[in-house]
């Protein structure tokens, strides 16, 4: 069963809304786009000649990190919730929260290679440099278009522009939104847990983070 | 109703220029898509004159060697990228929207983006020739020759920015096609119904949207290689395996060239029926191979490498994926035979050369099962058998299929026939100057002469068929003198076509030529694979609608073309940067600005502006 | 022109999302969990790291993305290309010899 969100529902001869399947098209094209910054990590892996390499990954960092981005994706579908109920400001509420939290997963990665680059690993550096720092660093690209994106629909529901019958255009949003966070479950999972595993430094170099933070 | 969001107010009755600049009609796109890849086949092919008249005796220096690889480099980027492509894509523009019973495509401001954005990004690469920067690193661009030591110039910058900007249009009317063959079609039109050429361009929309991000990962890795010192492909010393680049180029490549084969098919899956006065033979299995040979292309890409030490079980497993792709292609064939047998067959041009594109294309096909025989791979791998084989499916293939359409829709297009005696000309010149030049090409490669020379000396034993290739060129570009000549008298002198010339089947033929602006009087309902032929032979086209009944279309646009511009200028501004980085980065982040801007324009104004009077754009 | 937003039984309301993002806190704390356990064998963890992984993209596809309740040709359209990267992957990892940690 679907719901029927768009004012303009013209007939499609799928029944399926134009958009919305453009945007799923769009996300299959996506996962080719990601896939292969992955692959390529993951072909040139363990072969980096000098220069760090897993070791410098920050697990408990990171995984404050991840923990707010899945937060995010929560927000983000609670907003689309409270548009579809037709209450404009609870769900402009969570727009801003997805945004806000969005932006703090954006904090975290800056600081990490920031300290990454003071601990002499840049895209310069060797093999794990480049594919790691240019494959999140593409994933920050999508998760900060994101949250233009989500700022945009924050300041135009002020505009009478976000009501219930429209409410498709959140829904969109937050498929591109909980795209990038499943991207992100994916590279957390595979490059920094499985890369990492076994590799002693991830461990003692976050505990002396998070501890310095407290 | 707002009817402007820009300082610029919104071009609601444009003309001239302007109109062409703004439009949003999916047959104007259409038109403009073919005119460029016509401009740019001549530009190509004149690339392929210069090779032909160096090579055509031994140690001739007509040429140099610097410059004799920017021709080979240009004339294959330029065949595959501005030429094979976008005429497909005026295939699909002017069609689609016709051949299912619509009005326009899913997003029409989308695709005009996708045009303006192929056209600047084509020029950018261009204009490099102006700069002495002219691209030279073969059109697959391998590493580590693409790296900063071995060019003088940045022409591999302006090569991998031209390719970049120019996929961003591929892929935008990747997904436009997707949305508007599900979507848009007209009330009985189930996917079963619809002409074969609508379905092989809904499968290489598909092709295209899953092909094209490694290839965006792959150029994204070498221009940080060579612009950020990163360590992709090119430094060796930090592990870098140039080889990776060739995994990547051919992961998109290999579906590439399904993606410029497939609309051929389609076209002349679409012809024969026609001009045999029966239905397509094995319609679903034609489909379903279709599918097929999408999804078997991405299995296939290390065949391009056969000789680059993949060891022995690589080789087997990808020869093995190759040779299964053949099954499908084959099956094809026999289906289009199939169509032709027991037919009542008309020899008009559209028919001559789908029947050329079906016997030069099996030729093709037969050579590349040959490369498939890894070690004969071995003997042919950069020679000039290579080269016979993907002129053979690339020219005898899509650009006889191409051809077909283009003589088969040109009534539809323009309201007039081209000349028949005139067509019939053209294609018995191409067809034997396409065989003198490409046929001694297999005998040439097996006897050695590899791929890329500029020149070769004279008792090789080279001299006579290479002579034998240059006279071949002359006699395809005699062939094209013939096609203009006949475009140029036909668009103006041709005989007025009428609705359906060909009494062909499909929806398209029901209209006026050239349709109106809204195509359809009334949206029709489908009720078989060849409606014209299962309506009653007496069956009269509903007239043309008056002025104040014509349906709201999409309004004209100029953010289209402000934001194609916008991301070209950013891929400029980065080629300044490393000449003069303040001003780079000035030029980026305006443009930069400037495509944000227009995004924002696009997405609040509104799709169609209610007008006071009808007017045609 | 107000269209009603037709409310299926399964459709998951507020507090169902909430409980989602409760157990992919949870998963992600088992990830990390699993990870600081020593010595493992690595196939086995690795193994179990993709297990969690997988439960909390299907979570997020599934209930966030409404994949769960939607047309199932948006699942298609999802799948497909996944299956396609993953042999390319795979194919890959094969090539450059970097199957196997």
């Amino acid at each position: 069963m679907q719901y029927l969100t768009d004012v303009s529902a013209h007939r499609t001869s799928t029944g399926l809304n134009n958009r919305k399947l453009l945007m799923w098209a769009f996300l299959g094209s996506d996962v080719l786009f990601f896939g292969t910054l992955i692959a390529t990590h993951l072909v040139y892996r363990g072969k980096s000649v000098s220069g760090p390499a897993e070791a410098i990954l920050d697990i408990p960092v990171t995984s404050v990190s991840t923990f707010v981005l899945l937060m995010s994706s929560l927000a983000m579908v609670l907003a689309l919730a409270a548009v579809q109920k037709g209450d404009i400001s609870r769900g402009r509420f969570w727009l801003a929260a997805t945004a806000l939290l969005g932006m703090g997963f954006i904090g975290f990665q800056m600081f990490e290679f920031t300290e990454f680059a003071h601990e002499g690993l840049t895209p310069r550096t060797n093999l794990f440099g480049s594919t790691f720092l240019i494959m999140t660093g593409f994933h920050g690209a999508h998760v900060t278009v994101g949250i233009l994106w989500l700022w945009s629909l924050f300041f135009a529901s002020f505009n009478g522009k976000v009501r219930q019958d429209n409410s498709l255009d959140v829904e969109i949003a937050g498929l591109y939104w909980h795209f990038v966070d499943i991207v992100w479950i994916v590279i957390f999972g595979v490059v920094y847990l499985i890369g990492a595993y076994g590799v002693e430094e991830t461990v003692h170099a976050g505990v002396g983070t998070l501890s310095a933070l407290g | 109703m707002v009817a402007n969001i820009g300082t610029l107010p919104r071009p609601l009755a444009p003309t001239g220029v302007w109109a062409w600049m703004t439009t949003v009609d999916h047959k104007k796109i259409g038109v403009l898509y073919g005119v460029t890849a016509f401009f740019f086949f001549l530009l190509g092919g004149l690339e392929a004159l210069f090779m032909r008249v160096q090579l055509a005796t031994a140690d001739a220096d007509i040429i140099s060697a610097g410059t004799f690889n920017s021709l080979f480099t240009m004339h294959g980027t330029t065949m595959v990228f501005m030429v094979v492509m976008p005429a497909g894509a005026a295939f699909f523009n002017f069609l689609i929207p016709l051949m299912i019973g619509a009005r326009d495509v899913a997003f029409p401001r989308l695709n005009a983006l996708s045009y303006w954005v192929f056209l600047f990004g084509a020029l950018l690469m261009n204009f490099s020739f102006f700069m002495n920067a002219f691209p030279d690193i073969g059109w697959f661009g391998y590493a580590p020759l693409t790296a900063i030591e071995y060019t003088t110039s940045n022409a591999t910058d302006y090569w991998v920015l031209g390719l970049q900007i120019m996929g961003i249009g591929t892929l935008a009317a990747g997904f436009n096609f997707v949305v508007t063959i599900l979507n848009l079609r007209a009330p009985g039109m189930t996917l079963m119904r619809m002409p074969v050429f609508v379905w092989m361009t809904l499968i290489v929309a598909f092709l295209i949207i899953f092909a094209f991000p490694p290839l965006t990962i792959a150029l994204t890795f070498l221009l940080f290689d060579r612009l950020f010192d990163t360590n992709f492909f090119l430094n060796i010393g930090a592990g870098s395996d140039p080889l990776l680049w060739q995994h990547l180029f051919w992961v998109f490549g290999h579906p590439e060239v399904y993606i410029l084969i497939l609309p051929a098919m389609g076209i002349v899956s679409d012809v024969l029926p026609t001009f045999s006065r029966k239905p397509l033979f094995g319609y679903s299995t034609i489909v379903f191979a279709g599918v097929v040979i999408a999804f078997l292309g991405f299995g296939v890409w290390a065949h391009h490498m056969l000789t680059t030490g993949l060891g022995p079980w690589a080789n087997a497993a990808f020869a093995g994926t190759t040779m299964t792709i053949a099954i499908p292609t084959g099956v094809k064939i026999f289906n289009w035979l199939a169509t032709l047998y027991g037919g009542q067959l008309h020899f008009k041009t559209p028919m001559l050369f789908a029947l050329g594109f079906i016997s030069m294309f099996m030729l093709g096909g037969l050579s590349g099962m040959m490369h498939a025989v890894v070690p004969v791979d071995t003997q042919h791998q950069d020679t000039y058998f290579v080269v016979a084989h993907f002129h053979y499916v690339l020219f005898g293939g899509s650009i006889f299929g191409l051809m077909a359409g283009l003589y088969y829709w040109f009534p539809k297009m323009t309201g007039r026939m081209m000349s028949e005696s005139l067509g019939k000309l053209h294609f018995w010149l191409m067809l034997i100057g396409f065989n003198l030049t490409f046929m001694p090409m297999h005998i040439l490669g097996v006897l050695g002469m590899p791929r890329r020379i500029y020149t070769y000396s004279e008792g090789q034993g080279w001299e006579a068929l290479n002579l034998l290739v240059s006279f071949g060129a002359v006699i395809i570009a005699l062939s094209i003198l013939v096609l203009i000549i006949n475009i140029a008298r036909s668009v103006r002198q041709g005989e007025i076509a009428g609705d359906n010339p060909w009494d062909a089947a499909t929806l398209e033929w029901s209209i006026p030529s050239p349709p109106p602006h809204y195509n359809f009087a009334v949206v029709p309902t489908v009720r078989s694979q060849y409606p014209l032929w299962d309506e009653e032979a007496n069956a009269v086209a509903p007239p043309p609608l008056p002025a104040h009944e014509e349906p709201q279309m999409p309004s004209p646009s100029y953010w289209p073309i402000v934001i194609a511009f916008a991301i070209t200028m950013v891929g400029g501004g980065l080629l300044v940067w490393q000449a003069h980085a303040i001003a780079g980065l000035t030029i980026i982040s305006s443009m930069g600005l400037l495509g944000m801007r227009g995004i924002y324009g696009w997405v609040f104004e509104p799709l169609e502006v209610e007008e006071a009077v009808h007017v045609h754009h | 022109m107000a269209h009603e937003i037709e409310m299926h039984e399964n459709h998951p309301g507020p507090r169902q999302y909430v409980v989602i993002g409760v157990i992919l806190a949870v998963l992600t704390a088992l990830e990390v969990g699993a990870f600081l356990i020593e010595g493992v064998n690595p196939a086995l963890m690795v193994s179990i790291l993709l297990t969690l992984s997988f439960v909390k993209f299907a979570l997020v596809v599934g209930y966030f993305m409404h994949l769960k309740f939607d047309d199932q040709r948006f699942l298609l359209l999802f799948v497909v290309p996944f299956i396609v990267m993953a042999s390319i992957l795979v194919a890959l990892l094969a090539l450059f010899q970097n199957l196997t940690r």
